[in-house]
């Protein structure tokens, strides 16, 4: 029936994606791409609408052809093999069930083309809906499911062929937060106990950070950083990766010295403090740093080393509160304090607060 | 509680029935009554001139498949109203299925135009609905004679040295079905592709289905409303079509429909012709009972 036969490999595949191109017309979508996705890891596509990530899903998919570049699986190249060649399968945004087919008759669909035999495919099936806690499903028709449930069959579905590589194309989306988050869960379990290599495509920076195993954040077609979850959030390649991945402040400043990836900068509020540097950053001159809001302390105002800053508003979160602040040349600042039982200190709006960052949390970033 | 919601079950089933009453009205005075008068007729005797003559009579039915001898009344069976029948629902069957082989791929082709294009081609395709039927069936005349189009451009290009005869052949009634009601596939068909979700054929093609397994075990099955609707559309009127197999067929390829006329006309004999359309209604009738059924039945198993 098909000329290929999946998978029934232990190991979910490695992905080389070489200096991937895409263009549609005068608008490139895809812009250099190269990334090496190791065997079953849960690896994430992540950035904003528009960003590519969706394109370059659809290239490993096989819906696109790159127009420059190549597409490895395990060392084969495939960018030119239709979809249904592919030992990849997709969990798409919309699920795209098949709406007059049962349950069992759309996880046994892949199996189905593939040409298994009907024992084949009833014992699989069963097997999917174990793994997607739906055991009696199978006959309901699926437009009678509720979004969660029809997440699961669309899980179980791409998941029944073995593929080497599964794609998720932004599959939580639809979702309300409370599922969203189970589900999260749910991902990083099937992955683990299925083995396959995972690819996910979010523009949800905290999906992304609690699920994978490693990031590439993109932006404008271009990869602007690859690296586990704490790498990204934590040392952030530049300044769009540091926007966009958690709540960030940026500070301006200079730098004096540098040594061993500890740079000094004298900041253009006051202090003057240590942070963090990549090899890349010149050894002096002006600077931008960057300092999450959970980092920063608050003091008294006026003590050394602090910057004074007025609050503007104070939000509530219930495990923490955030204190927005601006400083006296026009820089907001968000200050993340956890909350701890008490009584709360003397902070409120208006009202002058010390800010104090302390050594090696700030991160220089590259211009 | 129960008494006030009885009282209101009450007067919204009073106010269901007061507004649904024209449309009773209509459906009694110009459906339910004609038809009766038609069934009615069909148990009389035919008058000397047209007409009927009040008088119970089984003879239009028996003539339906039986020759009264003229000198000693013997019933003979007669297989010529017989070979009318069949004729006309290969026909209608022929029809329909042509009508889908070439409707479905059309319509396909205009449910994945740009959306702003679809609107165009639905207007063209209702454009042969601007003139009228008989003057379209004798376009097709002028098309498919022997010195038509096909011929003489046949002939032009050295390809056939005698005209072929299409014309008043059962090829010329097919034809002229299939054009006529080709539209009536199409559209219920457009409709149920309009709204399907392409993003399905991605899936399929995903999980490793060929261009044809995508076709026959996704599109086709999400379509199946609309060519069931056009199926119906297309066969009805093929079954009791009167002007195409008339000026087609040559007179000589007589389908119900000009069975009907024949004996409201010349033959006056409005019995058989009364007869005849009752057939003619229980065989459309039996014929759209099997489709419901086997689409409802595939749309349960």
């Amino acid at each position: 029936m098909s000329s290929i036969t999946p998978l029934r490999a232990a190991k979910g595949g490695a992905v080389s994606i070489l200096s991937v191109l895409k263009d549609f017309g005068n608008f490139r979508a895809v812009d250099d791409v190269s990334i090496e996705i190791r065997p079953n890891e849960f690896f994430t596509l992540l950035g904003p609408s528009g960003c590519g990530k969706t394109t370059l899903l659809r290239m490993l998919a096989g819906f696109e052809a790159p127009s420059d570049g190549k597409i490895l699986l395990d060392g084969t190249d495939i960018s030119m093999l239709p979809p249904n060649k592919r030992p990849i399968n997709t969990v798409f945004q919309n699920y795209a069930l098949f709406p007059h087919m049962t349950v069992a008759e759309n996880i046994g669909f892949g199996l189905k083309m593939l040409g298994k035999s009907a024992a084949e495919i009833s014992s699989s099936v069963e097997e999917m809906l174990r793994l997607v806690r739906l055991e009696n499903a199978g006959n309901r028709s699926v437009t009678q499911l509720s979004g969660g449930q029809q997440q699961r069959i669309a899980l179980a579905r791409a998941l029944a062929p073995k593929p080497k590589l599964l794609l998720l194309d932004e599959p939580l989306s639809a979702l309300d937060l409370k599922l969203r988050k189970s589900m999260q869960i749910e991902l990083k379990r099937l992955q683990q106990e299925t083995e396959i290599t995972f690819i996910f495509v979010t523009h949800d920076q905290e999906e992304a950070l609690t699920m994978s195993d490693r990031i590439a954040v993109l932006n404008g077609g271009k990869v602007l950083q690859i690296g586990s979850a704490p790498d990204i959030y934590e040392h952030p390649a530049d300044r769009f990766v540091a926007g966009f991945i958690g709540e960030t402040n940026f500070l301006e400043g200079d730098l004096m010295s540098s040594a061993d990836g500890v740079g000094t900068v004298a900041l253009r509020c006051g202090p003057v403090v240590e942070a963090l540097t990549a090899k890349s950053v010149a050894s002096s001159g002006a600077v931008t740093i960057v300092v999450r809001p959970e980092h920063l302390e608050l003091v008294a105002p006026g003590s050394p080393q602090a910057v004074d800053a007025t609050v503007e508003q104070i939000v509530y979160f219930g495990t923490d509160t955030h204190v927005h602040a601006r400083l006296s040349d026009g820089t907001a600042l968000t200050i993340r304090q956890q909350n701890r039982p008490g009584p709360k200190e003397g902070i409120a709006v208006g009202r002058t607060i010390g800010v104090t960052i302390p050594p090696r949390v700030a991160q220089i970033l590259k211009d | 509680m129960s008494e006030i919601a009885t009282a209101q079950d009450e007067q919204d089933a009073r106010r269901h029935l007061l507004l649904s009453s024209p449309a009773i009205v209509i459906m009694i005075l110009l459906g339910f009554i004609p038809l009766m008068i038609v069934v009615a007729y069909s148990f009389m005797a035919p008058g000397d001139y047209g007409g009927v003559v009040p008088k119970f009579s089984f003879e239009a039915y028996v003539s339906l498949i039986f020759q009264r001898d003229m000198f000693d009344d013997t019933l003979t069976f007669s297989s010529s109203y017989l070979e009318i029948y069949i004729r006309t629902a290969v026909f209608g069957v022929a029809t329909t299925i042509f009508c889908v082989l070439i409707g479905f791929p059309t319509a396909y082709f205009m449910a994945t135009r740009p959306a702003k294009q679809r609107n165009l081609w639905v207007l063209l395709l209702t454009i042969p609905f601007w003139s009228n039927l008989l003057v379209r069936t004798i376009a097709v005349m002028f098309i498919i004679r022997d010195e038509g189009l096909i011929n003489t451009v046949l002939m032009h290009l050295g390809l056939i040295d005698r005209p072929i005869t299409l014309l008043y052949t059962n090829f010329a009634i097919l034809l002229g079905l299939v054009y006529s009601f080709l539209p009536f596939m199409v559209l219920p068909i457009y409709a149920s592709l309009e709204k399907f979700d392409f993003r399905l054929v991605e899936a399929g093609f995903d999980l490793y289905a060929s261009r044809f397994k995508v076709l026959t075990q996704i599109i086709i099955p999400l379509a199946k409303p609309g060519i069931v609707t056009g199926s119906i559309l297309v066969f009805v009127p093929a079954f009791g079509a009167y002007v195409t197999p008339l000026l087609l067929g040559g007179g000589s390829h007589l389908m119900i429909g000009d069975l009907i006329a024949l004996q409201f006309g010349s033959s006056r004999n409005w019995p058989l012709g009364s007869a005849f359309s009752i057939v003619l209604m229980v065989f459309v009738l039996l014929a759209l009972l099997f489709q419901i059924r086997r689409s409802g039945q595939v749309k349960h198993g």
